[in-house]
């Protein structure tokens, strides 16, 4: 526990947001709402980059301000929105739901936030120098002749990629060394155990993207010669390493995710999970197959044609852990009492989105259909469903169903069914035409296009406008509410898992008196079994 | 089981099968099958289709009859029957979708195979690629274009690099791509099976002009004949300057209205036999013109970027071509 965190007085609660702290429920609110801004940026870029393909040869962007808009806002939103903004809440629960007072290293939890600030600003600086324009994956050799903003962006995403070690550090310390009584390992809500196995993926592969990085911005500062090719660097190098995180990075950003949505199947269907132990393991499985398959974005590239097939077979096999989660959250809601409140209907999106993003990832995991389909709208669809359709579903579940735990007040139910029902309509309707034009023809990342796909694209504009139109009620609902919104009571879900059993907003040092865990936190249907034990000697782990 | 739940089972089992059956044979996302591998590519991504419809219809049907029918009535605070999992369920979807991945996996090896097998005699094409266009050299015939152009039947076999930057050689209706990464070849098999032109599409990001990237530039399937006797014509253009500004790439940044050429990322080079004379100083305008080919970073156009164009026309342009296209530009 840390002094300012005790020292915060609720009337000035405020304040804690804007400045330094170690309290973890505080740092929790900084990255959501932090991150949020970033996607309120990326987004924008979005709706450039849509006014722009609005037509075939449109000119409302030049190409060169083309490329910047796409690799900026790939960046944005992967780097400082789905990876702060799941950061954030597993900052905020982790510890409420093991039952810990804070995280393991405070200090260093304030640190890896703090980062993200300048990480973030310096990508957004990059615009006044010429900002990268390489596209997010930054290939070399195109990445190490851009403008200075390239360097900058490559400094920028070592900034984030140590914020996001860090927090990964403190989360596997805090769940292995700080669980309450009684809290083993089979007990632990899924959440924690995403987050777990998330971190995980992030220590091992981000330290590779990092040392990617700083070879790029040295052979752009300092002169070295790693990816020049007259000097016998090697372009595919960079590939390897880029991909060696960006390819679990999208398990990094969707596991926590489904992580989310398996704590609101069973308290909005009042069942147990079906298959917990099965969900678990399937997390680790994803966690550990995710380091195996990174290759497979490099089928049409320059490595050995006999190293493509066993990438082929890794790949494809992700999608049997994957079932598993998908059938076991299907058993969860079968023959449920099914109440629909808006972070249930966001869960349920969450599914349908991403499975069509699931089922298109096998197809880009065959070879001979990936030569024909890598680099075009397709992969853009599919990404799109696996994280805008996957992650920011999940996210915006979870920021649904948990906002009354942070706040103490309800959001309105009716604004949050506006938005899923635009946010829904929007994603399919943004992302399924891209599907055909990628089949049809069109590559990634062009300003101009063929005009056979315009109507496509047009399609897909109005989904992307639709989208952002959505993000407006629920930002005004989670402002008023948040001031005005009527109280939530400490448990309005009537759910289960320790983070409910203290007040909503939690006190300071998160439980009253340190809680003994003696069953599951799924136990719908059953005796309350999970008792707040008064005794001190019970306390601690 | 009940005999009712087992019959539900079997019906909807039936109804799902065959509706996969049908997307799989009617419906069709692809543009025309112009190689021997489009066909085989289109089979097993029309098989994968239909899987997915299965699966997608299985997932979704069960989601919706969920919300539809397991809903919570007003008033009601209690749980639900409590289930914590079944063994033999979960067995279930776990070892059907590992059989189904084998499956995919065992035919997407088989059409990747037959797809790479050499056939004997093919045509060999040395595809070079740089910002913003493609060339195409036919070494055995001794013949380069900035079209693509492929006997109907005949295996060819793509040699593809690059003098800058990674692009990547892509004809949709060949159902393949091929990255050309500077410093590396990277073979490429393809046999034509359809008579048309196709565009050629570079699919990795390249720079500025990367949308327009071959829009100059096509893959023609003909007869062997008209093959042969367009190798003939252009073979007798070879110093022909027109050629010889599109297979170079000039006209993948410069427009020039002589050429047909449309680039947008150099200057404009119409009008350009009247300025070269005075644009540097102590230059007359056929040696403005020569340096600013063979050494374009001497003189470089207000308004526009050193090191794009690149410094290697000096050594791949023959001194009797270089001196046509000068004296070409002279004239415009």
């Amino acid at each position: 526990m840390t002094s300012d965190a005790i020292a915060a007085k609720p009337a000035r609660a405020w304040r804690r947001y804007l400045g330094w702290s170690t309290d973890h429920k505080v740092i929790g609110v900084q990255y959501m709402v932090t991150s949020f801004f970033f996607f309120l940026l990326g987004g924008a870029m979005a709706g450039m980059i849509r006014a722009q393909l609005l037509t075939p040869d449109s000119t409302l962007v030049s190409a060169e301000a083309y490329n910047r808009l796409t690799t900026n806002h790939g960046s944005v939103m992967l780097f400082l929105w789905i990876l702060p903004v799941l950061a954030g809440l597993g900052n905020y629960l982790i510890p409420l739901q093991i039952g810990a007072r804070d995280m393991a290293f405070p200090r260093l939890n304030a640190l890896s936030f703090w980062l993200l600030v300048p990480g973030g600003l310096l990508m957004l600086a990059s615009f006044f120098v010429g900002a990268a324009e390489a596209g997010w994956t930054a290939y070399v050799p195109l990445s190490v002749a851009g403008p200075d903003g390239q360097t900058l962006w490559a400094i920028s995403v070592v900034l984030l990629g140590t914020s996001s070690m860090m927090g990964s550090i403190n989360f596997v310390t805090t769940i292995l060394t700080m669980r309450t009584a009684g809290m083993t390992f089979w007990r632990m809500p899924l959440f924690t155990w995403s987050i777990l196995a998330t971190s995980i993926l992030v220590l091992t592969a981000t330290p590779v993207l990092t040392a990617g990085l700083v070879l790029i911005a040295m052979d752009r500062l300092v002169g070295t010669l790693f990816f020049s090719v007259p000097a016998g660097g090697d372009p595919i190098l960079w590939q390897n390493l880029f991909w060696f995180y960006s390819h679990p990075a999208v398990y990094i950003m969707v596991l926590p995710a489904m992580g989310a949505i398996s704590e609101i199947f069973p308290v909005f269907s009042g069942k147990p999970v079906f298959g917990y132990k099965m969900i678990a393991i399937s997390s680790l499985a994803i966690s550990l197959l995710g380091l195996t398959v990174w290759a497979h974005h490099m089928f049409t590239s320059g490595m050995d044609p006999r190293l493509r097939v066993p990438y082929m077979i890794s790949t494809m096999i992700i999608a049997v852990p994957t079932g598993v989660k998908i059938f076991s959250w299907l058993a969860t809601i079968w023959g449920g009492k099914i109440r629909l409140d808006t972070p249930m209907l966001f869960a349920l999106g969450f599914i349908s989105m991403f499975l069509i993003g699931g089922i298109t990832g096998v197809f880009l995991a065959a070879i001979p259909i990936d030569l024909h389909v890598h680099d075009t709208y397709f992969v853009v669809a599919h990404l799109h469903f696996v994280l805008f359709g996957g992650s920011v579903s999940g996210a915006y579940a979870a920021l649904y169903y948990w906002y009354p735990k942070v706040t103490g007040r309800r959001l309105d139910e009716r604004l949050g069914k506006i938005h899923f029902a635009a946010n829904f309509i929007g994603t399919n309707l943004a992302y399924l035409p891209m599907f055909l034009a990628g089949l049809l023809g069109m590559p990634r990342r062009v300003v101009n296009y063929d005009p056979r796909f315009t109507q496509l694209n047009q399609l897909a504009s109005l989904g992307a406008f639709l989208l952002a139109a959505s993000v407006l009620p629920f930002l005004y609902n989670v402002i008023v509410s948040w001031v005005s919104g009527p109280k939530a009571g400490d448990n309005p879900w009537r759910a289960k898992a320790l983070e409910w059993k203290t007040s909503s907003p939690p006190p300071a040092h998160n439980f009253d008196t340190p809680p003994v865990v003696t069953e599951g936190p799924y136990d719908y249907g059953e005796p309350v079994q999970v008792s707040l034990a008064a005794t001190p000697a019970a306390a601690g782990d | 089981m009940k005999e009712r739940t087992l019959l539900v089972i079997v019906l909807v089992t039936t109804a799902l099968l065959a509706a996969g059956f049908w997307v799989a044979a009617n419906v069709n996302l692809m543009p025309a099958e112009a190689s021997t591998r489009a066909a085989l590519v289109d089979q097993l991504f029309r098989a994968m289709l239909g899987l997915a419809a299965v699966i997608f219809l299985l997932v979704e049907g069960l989601l919706l009859y969920s919300v539809l029918r397991f809903r919570r009535s007003k008033g009601d605070e209690g749980d639900a029957v409590p289930v914590h999992g079944n063994r033999a369920l979960e067995i279930v979807w776990t070892v059907i979708p590992a059989l189904i991945v084998v499956v995919i996996g065992s035919y997407s090896f088989r059409v990747l195979a037959a797809s790479e097998t050499r056939e004997a005699d093919p045509i060999v094409v040395n595809i070079h690629s740089r910002q913003f266009s493609w060339s195409f050299e036919y070494p055995a015939e001794g013949v380069t274009s900035t079209d693509l152009h492929l006997p109907l039947g005949r295996q060819a076999r793509f040699l593809i690099t690059s003098d800058d930057v990674i692009h990547s050689f892509w004809v949709p209706e060949f159902r393949v791509k091929r990255d050309a990464t500077p410093g590396q070849i990277a073979e490429l098999l393809v046999t034509p099976s359809r008579l048309g032109a196709y565009p050629v599409r570079c699919a990795e990001l390249c720079g500025v002009g990367h949308a327009s990237m071959g829009l100059s530039s096509q893959a023609v399937v003909e007869s062997p004949e008209d093959f042969q006797s367009w190798i003939e014509k252009t073979r007798a253009l070879s110093n022909d300057p027109v050629t010889t500004f599109n297979t170079m790439g000039c006209n993948g940044c410069h427009s020039l209205a002589a050429a047909g050429a449309k680039g947008v990322v150099g200057p404009v080079l119409d009008g350009l036999g009247q300025r070269a004379g005075s644009t540097a100083s102590g230059q007359d305008a056929a040696t403005y013109i020569r340096t600013s080919i063979v050494k374009p970073g001497d003189q470089i156009v207000p308004g526009f970027a050193d090191n794009v164009m690149p410094r290697n026309f000096g050594e791949r342009l023959k001194p009797e071509q270089l001196q046509a296209l000068v004296d070409f530009l002279m004239a415009q």
